[in-house]
């Protein structure tokens, strides 16, 4: 990739490789886009890193006062921060796998059936379109004293259910997973469209059961969309606020993600820290990019090669 | 292939209706208690079928008056939707097919603008509109630049176009939380600046905007949509960059053989056939609008959208009863339902293309 990115002069507007506009053309393109990303991301990062490093109060918002590392000290000794990361972690680890296997099992379902795929699919999608919060607020509502499932549970064990701050972290979980799974789903559904039927006949004909054409056949030709939709799935796992934000409330802070609980601390009305709050936004993006790196080292050396 | 036996086709039926089943039931059941009356909604057995219905959970929900019926409020509505629609089927079998679904537009316009005219509106009638006008400002903003930006970067190899594409894709996995408060504090401060150096208040001798007594950031429909464009573009770029690099040069180099400009040749030749793209990119940037929460609870403490609306008028100690807030739930669900059934088929092949490359 060297010798391709050293024999380009800047400047000229000789098409090489696979290009076929000047490179005057692409930035008339692309400026307003770029535009906005630096003015409404870039920028905005910058200040968060700047406000991080400053007092700043959300009833006096216009007087930051600068104290250098005084939050992350504070944020790292707040035994809140660390329940929000275990949290996370718990969410993470557990709703994207499930999810991914799950959404891969019904795909395949999907795949076999002819008649009625389109009632079955626009089911299964309904979760994924639906407004996260309300999508969340419909759940509980089953929990919730009169619910469904409350009801039912309490036919079953003779017990009312009462929604605690152990199984509120469950429910979240369970109820992310009921949301986000038709992602997984869909995706995987599309790939398969794409897999030649004669491949998997051919192996059905070599005397290859579901399991070894799954493993050698299905697999294989998924892999990067796998790829793709684990990435995807961390990302916004990692990222969730609204349905925890709904369902945990004020009531139960333990099931709070870092997300919900660095805007909780900002905005507060009475005590709300805006300084702080920023930390720890600061905290969560290096967060992600540790995890996030390698993708995008994998990515970038992807362009790299599209282009020489 | 050989036929699937009839206990596999069964099993494979079977299990697919338990799961649609275990997707569908919070919205049968929300549906149930939106219709039901208050004394089967708070039953200790829950009433499942053989219940009396009723709309009074709409109307309270969205009217300032008890008395009305219902079925002229319906039946309003649908008399608008069946007019639009007609307008933009016949747009579709027309060669110049815009004009038709301007119209179409207005229709619909035409009657959100009527509604409350004819009947007292609750609050939450102004944050439907909220909504709507943020959603579609959101798209047409966030569409038109992510597809220049989209064509751009699936055209040229220059090293800049990589760089743009990989922070893209960083910064679309940046969570919420860490644009959400610098966003907050910039607004005020632009906020601060307009009202000191009198350009927010500021009148042109002689005109008189509508609409406009001061100029703010905060608190306003502009401050959603600039925040959801941003958030927005990097996932637009990526998907319309994947869209375009399967549309063979050729075709616009052609064209431009033919002594159009590039402009034209892409206005012309490109965009018509990249109409199922642009549908399926919108249906995610619509869906992102429409569902957004936190940045409307932030940077709009009062100027709400439906989202924001619905979890501060139910949640809590709000007296809103259970009916209510499942009416709510159910009429914020409907249109988005509708516009997904509509473009299923856009919706699935979006994922599937955006996908594969991305």
């Amino acid at each position: 990739m060297c010798s391709g990115a050293a024999s380009r002069r800047p400047g000229t507007t000789i098409l090489w490789g696979k290009t076929n506009v000047t490179k005057r053309t692409f930035w008339g393109f692309t400026i307003p886009s770029v535009f906005v990303m630096v003015v409404l991301m870039v920028v905005p990062l910058v200040t968060t890193v700047w406000l991080s490093l400053n007092q700043l109060l959300l009833r006096d918002i216009k007087s930051p006062k600068f104290i250098g590392l005084d939050n992350y000290r504070e944020v790292l000794e707040d035994p809140e921060f660390w329940a929000a990361v275990r949290f996370t972690l718990l969410f993470v680890a557990v709703t994207v796998p499930v999810q991914m296997v799950l959404g891969l099992a019904i795909a395949l379902l999907l795949d076999k059936v002819g008649r009625g795929r389109s009632i079955y699919l626009a089911g299964l999608l309904l979760p994924f379109i639906v407004t996260p919060v309300v999508g969340t607020l419909i759940y509980k509502d089953l929990f919730d004293r009169g619910g469904l499932v409350a009801w039912l549970w309490e036919v079953v064990t003779d017990d009312p259910f009462v929604i605690t701050a152990t199984n509120v972290k469950w429910l979240i979980i369970i109820q992310s997973i009921w949301h986000v799974m038709p992602f997984a789903m869909i995706t995987f559904f599309a790939g398969l469209q794409s897999l030649p039927a004669e491949r998997v006949e051919a192996a059905q004909i070599d005397g290859a059961n579901f399991l070894r054409n799954l493993w050698h056949v299905i697999l294989p030709h998924l892999r990067v969309l796998i790829l793709f939709v684990a990435l995807i799935s961390i990302m916004d796992a990692y990222r969730v606020y609204d349905s925890v934000f709904v369902f945990a409330g004020d009531r139960f802070t333990e099931a709070h993600t870092l997300q919900v609980y660095t805007v909780e601390v900002a905005v507060d009305p009475q005590i709300g820290r805006v300084g702080k709050g920023n930390a720890i936004g600061v905290l969560n993006v290096l967060g992600i990019f540790v995890v996030l790196i390698p993708f995008l080292v994998v990515s970038y050396k992807d362009q790299i090669k599209e282009r020489t | 292939m050989k036929k699937p036996s009839f206990l596999n086709r069964l099993g494979v039926h079977g299990t697919l209706s338990l799961l649609v089943i275990w997707s569908i039931v919070p919205f049968v059941w929300t549906f149930q208690s939106s219709i039901k009356f208050t004394r089967d909604v708070a039953a200790k057995t829950p009433v499942l079928w053989g219940y009396e219905t009723t709309s009074s959970a709409y109307n309270s929900f969205w009217l300032d008056d008890d008395e009305i019926n219902m079925w002229n409020v319906l039946l309003y509505i649908l008399a608008f939707a069946a007019v639009a629609t007609v307008v933009a089927m016949i747009g579709r079998r027309v060669e110049r097919s815009w004009p038709f679904f301007v119209a179409s537009a207005g229709v619909i316009a035409l009657g959100l603008w009527r509604f409350p005219k004819i009947w007292e509106v609750e609050d939450e009638y102004d944050f439907l509109i909220n909504s709507i006008i943020v959603t579609v400002l959101t798209m047409l903003i966030s569409l038109s630049i992510g597809l220049l930006a989209g064509y751009g970067l699936a055209r040229y190899s220059g090293i800049s176009g990589a760089i743009i594409l990989v922070v893209a894709l960083g910064f679309r996995a940046l969570p919420r939380s860490a644009f959400v408060l610098p966003y907050f504090f910039g607004a005020n401060r632009i906020d601060d600046w307009l009202e000191d150096s009198g350009v927010g208040t500021f009148d042109f001798p002689g005109i008189d905007f509508p609409f406009i007594d001061e100029l703010t950031v905060l608190d306003t429909r502009l401050a959603i949509v600039l925040a959801l464009v941003a958030v927005n573009q990097p996932f637009t770029i990526w998907m319309f960059r994947s869209f375009f690099m399967e549309v063979p040069r050729e075709i616009e180099e052609a064209a431009m053989m033919d002594g159009a400009s590039r402009l034209q040749a892409f206005r012309k030749v490109i965009i018509p056939i990249m109409w199922p793209a642009i549908i399926a990119t919108g249906l995610f940037t619509l869906l992102l609008a429409y569902n957004e929460y936190l940045f409307v609870r932030i940077l709009a403490p009062t100027n709400w959208t439906l989202p924001v609306a619905i979890v501060s008028l139910t949640g809590g100690e709000s007296s809103r009863t259970i009916t209510e807030a499942a009416a709510a739930s159910v009429s914020i669900t409907l249109p988005i339902v509708i516009v997904i059934v509509l473009f299923q088929k856009h919706l699935v092949k979006g994922l599937g293309a955006g996908a594969v490359k991305g």
